[in-house]
């Protein structure tokens, strides 16, 4: 066991890895030309749900950083993180840091939005029907592109803290605290 | 420092960005050939509901056209239909009648 401060817990974890898995999995049998594939896009979409649901119930009654409450701040909160960024004077947090809270938010959101869009798609009312297709797939590809961002927030924040936070979630562990720090 | 952290970013999303625009392309293919030679959709479309289908989309795909429809059980199917003959094509798939 490493020194430092347990900070992700193992469900939080667990959500995690699973999401990313799910977003592969619904990825590439979007891509497929297999009608296996078809099927598998939809459980996956609903295993994302699934996650996204436990999630947000986590964000409530889980242990403190799983928390939205420790984590989602304020939009000038937020700003003046970003501003403090780009001025390359940034605290480093505990917990999530106030963008990537916000990544946290609207990835969650994402998820929540193409999965149930995805779920219209293929209800006998909404089967077939030209806007909710190409509105999921735009979710789709939304979702995809903020995946880009938090994996580009995710080497940033590693690279200025000199900490490995794709280890962190795995392992549920950050560095101890240091002065300046935020908890 | 700053210009790092946005080549980073615009990296990451320039690699997935050719994937996530890639469409998925369906189920099945047609050697249909030039599109004058092709019969209208609306043609497809009546035929379908003669059979008593709920036809929601019909679209080119693979040069077959794609039709979501409700079938005359009410089942949800995605069938393919060649553009010239209007025959049903086989996708292989017991889920998604032709």
């Amino acid at each position: 066991m490493s020194a430092g401060v347990r900070v992700w817990d193992p469900l939080l974890r667990i959500a995690h890895w699973t999401l990313v898995a799910s977003i592969l999995a619904a990825w590439i049998t979007a891509e497929l030309k297999l009608d296996a594939a078809k099927r598998a896009h939809e459980w996956v979409g609903y295993a994302a749900l699934a996650v996204i649901a436990l999630r947000l119930a986590w964000g409530w009654i889980g242990p403190r950083y799983a928390r939205f409450r420790q984590f989602v701040r304020s939009p000038a909160a937020t700003l003046s993180y970003a501003r403090a960024v780009l001025a390359h004077a940034e605290a480093r947090y505990i917990g999530h840091n106030p963008l990537g809270g916000w990544a946290v938010v609207a990835l969650i959101a994402m998820v929540a939005a193409a999965g149930l869009s995805g779920w219209l798609s293929v209800t006998d009312r909404f089967w077939g029907v030209t806007w909710v297709q190409e509105l999921h797939e735009a979710l789709g590809n939304a979702l995809y592109f903020l995946v880009g961002l938090h994996l580009a927030g995710v080497a940033f924040t590693s690279w200025r803290h000199r900490e490995n936070l794709v280890r962190a979630m795995l392992t549920g562990r950050k560095q101890a605290p240091r002065p300046g720090d935020v908890d | 420092m700053k210009p790092r952290f946005f080549l980073v970013a615009l990296a990451l999303c320039g690699a997935l960005a050719p994937f996530s625009a890639a469409r998925a392309t369906g189920l099945a293919t047609c050697d249909s050939g030039s599109r004058e030679s092709w019969q209208p959709q609306a043609k497809l479309s009546a035929i379908l509901k003669d059979r008593g289908w709920q036809v929601r989309r019909i679209k080119e795909d693979g040069g077959c056209y794609e039709v979501y429809a409700l079938n005359e059980k009410g089942e949800r199917v995605e069938a393919y239909f060649h553009p010239r003959t209007l025959a049903p094509v086989p996708t292989g798939s017991k889920d998604h009648k032709g």
